[in-house]
């Protein structure tokens, strides 16, 4: 009943590959964050966050995304965000996130 | 214009029940006949609102109450809080992505009335098809 989150990462060379499944929600956005973070201080490249298995955001979740991106370009690195749903896909463009990103 | 129908739904300020009222919301709404994309764009919202009135509470103990009122052609889901808390619960976050994501999904929202009954309102309603 409660929300599920599953994050996973692999590091390819410098580059580094988050696979997000479930929902980032507030009260899995703690997890979440905890992992990306993680994810972008043990890598040097540029980060990929597959969403293919993403089927919820809100504000919490977009704040992370914003957050992990800020880290990232201290260092001249981008975040690139892959199989974005359209209803996820919506979210960035709303609140003009779509911008910040790499979205492919 | 008449509201027939009434859910509400009672919350404890813990976060990880906001999911339920996701599964509400998408109960109520598509019982009402909106479709799937509106009704991922209503639980949205209300899981902003949600979020908005736990981050403010700060855990406390007590809740919140959800309000569907069901229409002929709208929803309204109103959100009332037991917090005795002055001042409105967005009043630090009109820049925040929460209140943009709510407006852009729902048709109309009353924020922090001077009524006291409730914190928030908001209003969606059913396109009519061509």
């Amino acid at each position: 009943m409660f929300s599920e989150l599953t994050v996973r990462t692999e590091n390819l060379k410098e580059n580094a590959v988050v696979f997000v499944s479930g929902e980032i929600d507030i009260y899995t956005s703690q997890q979440f964050k905890e992992k990306l973070y993680n994810a972008v201080d043990n890598s040097s490249g540029d980060l990929t966050i597959d969403c293919s298995g993403l089927n919820y955001i809100d504000s919490m979740g977009l704040g992370i995304f914003v957050g992990a991106l800020k880290k990232m370009r201290t260092n001249n690195r981008n975040i690139h965000i892959a199989n974005i749903k359209d209803n996820i896909k919506k979210l960035f463009v709303i609140t003009g996130l779509d911008k910040l990103f790499i979205i492919h | 214009m008449d509201m027939y129908d009434k859910i509400v739904l009672q919350l404890p300020y813990k976060a990880e029940y906001v999911s339920v009222a996701r599964l509400t919301t998408s109960g109520v709404a598509y019982r009402m006949g909106f479709d799937i994309d509106t009704v991922e764009d209503i639980k949205v919202a209300v899981s902003e609102v949600c979020n908005r009135i736990i981050n403010v509470s700060g855990n406390s103990a007590g809740g919140y109450e959800i309000r569907y009122e069901i229409g002929d052609s709208r929803m309204v889901i109103t959100f009332a809080s037991d917090m005795d808390r002055a001042g409105c619960i967005f009043e630090d976050d009109e820049e925040g992505l929460g209140m943009s994501i709510i407006n852009a999904f729902m048709d109309e929202v009353e924020y922090c009335p001077d009524n006291k009954d409730f914190i928030l309102s908001m209003t969606k309603r059913i396109e009519e098809k061509s």
